[in-house]
């Protein structure tokens, strides 16, 4: 038996949405590319939270006027839109979809709280935020014993403390 | 040391010499090492936050394994030999074949899944296990039949060999090269350092029976070797996942595991090609970056156990950054969809490949930390 | 009424109340002397399994608010207060909800956590030893309260605490930084845990420079020294003569937790326990040892002569529930361990051991102030333990006569505790950080937001100054019939504000903080203004100030040599009933600037050898002497021969 040809995936495997455009959308929004977003297995998680909150009608306007705006979010004017990528930008980084602006709120007539909450335990976890100063969520990913003696990235090396200071 | 024996199984036959008892112990370390990246696989294709018990299973039988590979590098430095990992013939390339074994298993790279953990099962069988060659009962033999034959064919070379040279003179090594438990630690078991014969057979117990099974039950030695909790061995633990129910205190492996059911979802993982290759990933995507960086860090952490064996025990501790890159690594490219279309219709997710070759070697010596 | 003894499995030598610290160490020592002993704990053991604990860090996960009582279930039947339940109003002043009642000038914003294990699965675990003038507060500098006992006392037990909670530190290090004194050449089980990049950033800058709490005052050397902890390090293998020490693991999953390796979470809870907590002492309990949870104990039983005899607790199956069962249950001897102001609650619910009318007074915390900054390059927040080094140079000396002396901890959770970092900061570069009523600014998007939130959250630091906190009889727990939790159990009453002299000591600490800014080229984002997060505001001489609780309760029942001044001797034991004892950091007179877990374990390691004294007191046979002619020798537990 050459398990090289033995692969194929189990019976009730379904090939799971991709939801590219999401995808895209996420990395313009957040500044990490497709890969480190698919890395975290949240986006269809991510793209389930947003369509719920917001409804699908919302979210094709953000898109078209994300788009508009030639994909680039600084370029969102209408209030509405902004929040939206506030909030999936938010969800992205901490896992919590957050409060929208209380305008929003009403324009959009949630019929649901407007309350911030955390979408689930992994998405805890998987918060972007931490990896944007070399660290990981606390309680999760442990980094290893004493690895917090050594600098992060971008720090000068302990033994180059001193003499840093004693030249200044 | 000389080069053949980084990846040469060795003959049939006691080792009659050190140099043979050398090789011996050269392989048992390979043996050791080839069952990791397989079980980190199982570990890290399942989704986050499912499949706890086998998560928590498979992570306490790697601990074990790592464990195991630095007794028999405290072996092999006991009697004056010098453990090699950081060699491109140490990895193998997956799928691999269970060496000292009858039958021609592959071991490959699976994800969490029944086919997994029946490879799981082999490579921990409790086997009848022969007698040393030269033994009237495997006169007819003219090869190994398990591992287990193996690690009784290193015991009977220890005790031979220590009779004929005496024991102060077979172990000759330098004391200072054994890693000890200051330097490695959190895994089953306690690694204990090998300076004589008593010490040597010692280790090799707790190599044996953590794997299979003290003869007959289901369980370790680690209560009476280490005073800790007595725990199924690895080949009841996978049996547990793959029976979906735990083995209770009185069960042996005669009745199978009656206890609490074990909650598995097999759906709960990231299927992947057992035979993926990073080549197989398009230049320049983000996949393939991720895979080629994780052969480097796992050249890097081979070069770091090589270190640690060979005369800097606290090497083990700037491995750990090695290991979380490779976990963090590993989990993101299991969560990426495979990039070839053809396989991603399929359902099938990236994965790292553990192919490392010279290239990846040079370039981990460079990333060397300085001692 | 019959005087045969019930039969022997209705009755306990020893009855705890509470599973936490203390109780545990109580439970242990007596059960291994083979006394029998039944512990009761007022909340769930779902922590004590594998299982349970993941199951508390599923729920930490998704807590929105990362408090330290987040992983833990809300149990409606035995509540715990949390330190989310205190809010700042906007003018100063503050509103406060959950189990406590607060009338007090301040708030008391600590919190404790009713269940198996106690308040010590979310301590941080650092175990400083006291210093040997906190135990004279009162005749070496005037204020506060005097120890009956010293630091000698104390000192072997202090050794014992260190090997069964498994200490990291550097003894000789301590020794000559913060003047503690050890046995010559004792070593702590552990290698101290390593330091944080942060303190050998903070190390480099200001080892070795002076500064001054204020102009004229005495100069002091600054130099960080790594603080010790009950969370496995590397074993020591000069330790205990040679012999070493083997780290304790996780209780409930083998071999796991074996060192710490950086969670970044020891508060609210250790995903491996690397971290001591009591569920390890718990998996070593003999067999003698009875626990029983879901047990809320709500009235120690006196005889008419004041006798404690027993307990009468309220059995609850289902915590949403208002259902229990009552119950009682007797025993010679009765240690109540569940927490200083639950002691103090539950001796005060039963009209008990308060002849000195102390009981409740004194309540003692170490109120903390925050300050926080920027530093000039990452310095590696969120990695490693939340304090591995600190300086000492502030806990004691001639300006304690003055003001409160105070201890310094470097923190290395960036900003998380004094502003909420870094959800607040992806907030407020998101434009959100005003909250949903507030216009929203433009925020940052794409590779901008992730450069500014990295280069922003990586240079955070919080330094920590911990007040000692001078024991006053204003500050109390009292009870008020009207306010009752759902099993009717009268809920704490607090009253709570901080001296004169403390506020004192924490001006001084901002002044140290400015210099140590100053030293390390910090950029300061310190603020301290009335707000929803901000309810331990205050302004004490033209100047604002904000101060957090430690969690550290301590006082409500206090040790002293006087039954008419306090409510415990030297063994904790309750002066007007010899058969109850109440243990914890609620005997502490005063609790210099260590964190109190450790020094109350030794204090309950002492009192463990009188409670058996006093055991093997009431088990020495006797003699019958109204049957003359055959002379009987019983064990007969004494106050069953008297009545």
């Amino acid at each position: 038996m050459d398990p090289a040809q033995s692969a194929p995936p189990p019976e009730h495997t379904e090939v799971p949405p991709e939801y590219p455009g999401f995808v895209d959308i996420s990395v313009r929004l957040t500044g990490f590319d497709e890969f480190e977003l698919r890395g975290t297995g949240m986006v269809r998680l991510y793209h389930d939270t947003t369509v719920e909150q917001v409804g699908t009608q919302a979210v094709s306007r953000f898109i078209d006027d994300l788009n508009a705006a030639g994909g680039d979010p600084d370029g969102l004017v209408d209030e509405t839109s902004r929040d939206i990528a506030r909030a999936i930008t938010h969800l992205w980084y901490l896992g919590v979809w957050p409060q929208l602006s209380r305008s929003v709120h009403a324009a959009l007539g949630r019929e649901r709280a407007n309350v911030a909450f955390v979408v689930s335990p992994e998405s805890y976890t998987e918060g972007l935020a931490w990896r944007t100063f070399d660290a990981h969520p606390p309680g999760a990913k442990a980094p290893g014993h004493g690895s917090w003696s050594e600098p992060p990235a971008g720090a000068p090396a302990p033994g180059a403390l001193r003499q840093t200071e004693d030249a200044a | 040391m000389t080069e053949p024996t980084v990846r040469r199984e060795p003959p049939f036959r006691v080792p009659r010499d050190r140099a043979d008892l050398h090789l011996f112990l050269q392989a048992a370390l390979a043996l050791e090492h080839l069952t990791i990246p397989p079980y980190l696989t199982a570990m890290y294709t399942l989704r986050p936050g499912t499949n706890r018990h086998a998560f928590y299973a498979i992570r306490g039988v790697v601990l074990e394994e790592m464990l195991h590979m630095t007794l028999v590098a405290n072996l092999l430095n006991a009697v004056g030999g010098t453990p090699c990992v950081a060699d491109p013939r140490f990895v193998t390339g997956y799928p691999a074949l269970l060496p000292f074994s009858k039958e021609k298993v592959p071991i490959a790279l699976r994800h969490f899944s029944v086919e997994a953990l029946e490879t799981f099962l082999y490579i921990e069988r409790p086997d009848y296990v022969a007698e040393p060659p030269g033994h009237p009962s495997v006169a007819d033999d003219d090869g190994w039949t398990s591992i287990g034959q193996f690690y009784n064919t290193i015991r009977e070379g220890l005790v031979r060999l220590a009779d004929e040279l005496g024991e102060r003179e077979l172990f000759c090594g330098d004391p200072a090269l054994q890693v000890g438990p200051r330097d490695f630690y959190n895994s089953g078991g306690e690694v204990l350092t090998v300076t004589d014969l008593d010490s040597a057979l010692l280790a090799l117990r707790v190599i044996t029976e953590e794997g299979e099974g003290v003869s007959g039950t289901v369980f370790d030695s680690d209560d009476t070797l280490f005073g800790e909790a007595r725990e199924p061995a690895h080949y009841f633990r996978f049996d547990e996942i793959r029976r979906q129910r735990s083995y209770g205190p009185l069960d042996t492996p005669a009745t199978g595991p009656t206890g609490p059911a074990v909650d598995v979802r097999w759906g709960d993982a990231y299927p992947i090609d057992p035979a993926a290759k990073a080549a197989h990933y398009p230049p320049g995507s983000g996949v393939r970056l991720a895979a080629d960086r994780f052969n480097e860090a796992y050249a890097l952490l081979l070069c770091l156990l090589e270190r640690a064996f060979t005369g800097e025990p606290a090497a083990l501790q700037g491995a750990i950054p090695a290991m979380l890159e490779l976990r963090d690594l590993a989990e993101q490219l299991y969560r990426n969809p495979h990039p070839d279309p053809a396989r991603r219709a399929q359902g099938l997710y990236a994965s790292p490949t553990y192919e490392v070759t010279t290239r990846h070697f040079d370039r981990a010596r460079v990333a060397m930390p300085t001692p | 009424m019959s005087t045969a003894p019930r039969p022997a499995t209705d009755r306990y030598d020893v009855i705890v109340a509470g599973a936490g610290l203390a109780g545990s160490l109580v439970a242990k020592q007596l059960g291994d002397q083979g006394w029998r002993v039944l512990v009761l704990e007022a909340g769930t053991r779902t922590l004590d399994t594998w299982p349970g604990t993941l199951d508390a860090m599923n729920t930490y996960y998704a807590a929105l608010a990362k408090v330290p009582n987040a992983p833990y279930r809300p149990n409606a039947a035995a509540p715990s207060p949390d330190v989310i339940d205190v809010q700042g109003l906007p003018e100063g002043g503050f509103r406060s909800n959950g189990y406590f009642v607060q009338n007090g000038a301040l708030p008391y914003s600590s919190d404790y956590l009713r269940a198996t294990g106690g308040s010590a699965l979310h301590w941080m675990g650092l175990v400083p030893r006291m210093q040997p003038e906190d135990f004279t507060v009162r005749s070496a500098y005037g204020y506060g309260r005097d120890w009956p006992i010293g630091y000698a006392d104390l000192e072997s037990h202090y050794r014992t605490a260190e090997r069964m909670m498994g200490a990291a530190g550097d003894a000789a290090e301590q020794a000559e930084a913060a003047g503690t004194p050890y046995p010559t050449g004792y070593v702590y089980p552990m290698h101290p845990v390593p330091p944080t990049y942060l303190d050998r950033v903070l190390a480099a800058r200001l080892d070795g420079k002076p500064v001054r709490e204020a102009p004229g005052a005495e100069e002091t050397v600054l130099r960080v020294v790594t603080t010790p902890a009950a969370r496995n390090s590397t074993p020591n293998e000069q330790y205990d003569a040679g012999r070493g020490h083997r780290p304790d693991g996780a209780a409930g999953l083998p071999n796991y937790g074996e060192r710490c390796v950086g969670n970044s979470s020891c508060v609210p809870i250790c995903p491996v326990q690397a971290k001591y907590n009591p569920l390890k002492t718990q998996t070593t309990w003999s067999h003698r040892v009875t626990l029983v949870t879901h047990a809320v104990v709500s009235r120690v039983l006196a005889n008419g002569n004041g006798h404690v005899y027993g307990v009468e607790y309220q059995q609850y199956d289902d915590p949403a529930a208002p259902v229990h069962t009552t119950r009682t249950a007797e025993a010679d001897i009765v240690v109540l361990a569940a927490h200083s102001i639950e002691n103090a609650r539950l001796l005060l619910a039963s009209g008990l051991a308060n002849s000195s009318d102390q009981v409740g007074r004194n309540l003692m915390d170490h109120p903390t102030l925050l300050t926080w900054g920027l530093l000039d390059h990452p310095v590696g927040p969120f990695r490693g333990p939340g304090s591995t080094s600190g300086m000492e140079n502030f806990r004691t000396g001639p300006a304690r006569r003055d003001r409160a002396p105070f201890r310094i901890e470097i923190a290395n959770w960036g900003w998380t505790w004094s502003a909420g970092s870094p959800g607040s900061d992806v907030a407020r570069l998101l434009g959100m950080g005003g909250g949903s009523a507030q216009p929203r600014g433009k925020g940052l998007f794409g590779p901008r937001l992730r450069e500014e939130l990295g280069r922003h959250v990586g240079r955070q630091f919080t330094l920590q100054f911990a007040m000692e906190q001078d024991a006053e009889s204003r500050n109390r727990v009292t009870l008020d019939p009207a306010h009752r939790d759902r099993l009717g159990n009268l809920r704490p009453v607090i009253t709570y504000d901080l001296s004169d002299r403390v506020k004192r000591g924490i001006a001084a600490a901002k002044d140290v903080s400015d210099q140590i800014f100053g030293l390390i080229g910090a950029e300061d984002h310190t603020s301290y203004a009335p707000g929803p997060f901000s309810a331990g505001w205050f302004r004490f001489e033209g100047r604002d100030f904000v101060f957090q609780g430690a969690g550290h309760g301590a006082g409500t029942h206090v040790m002293g040599d006087d039954p008419a001044t306090s409510v415990v001797d030297q063994w904790q034991r309750t002066w007007d009933h010899p058969t109850l004892y109440a243990v914890g950091c609620g005997s502490m007179p005063s609790m210099g600037t260590a964190n109190p877990s450790l020094t109350m374990a030794a204090m309950t390691l002492r009192s463990c050898e009188q409670i058996h004294r006093d055991l093997t007191e009431l088990h020495r046979p006797r003699t019958l002497r109204s049957a003359p002619a055959l002379q009987v020798a019983v064990a007969i537990p004494q106050q069953e021969g008297q009545s």
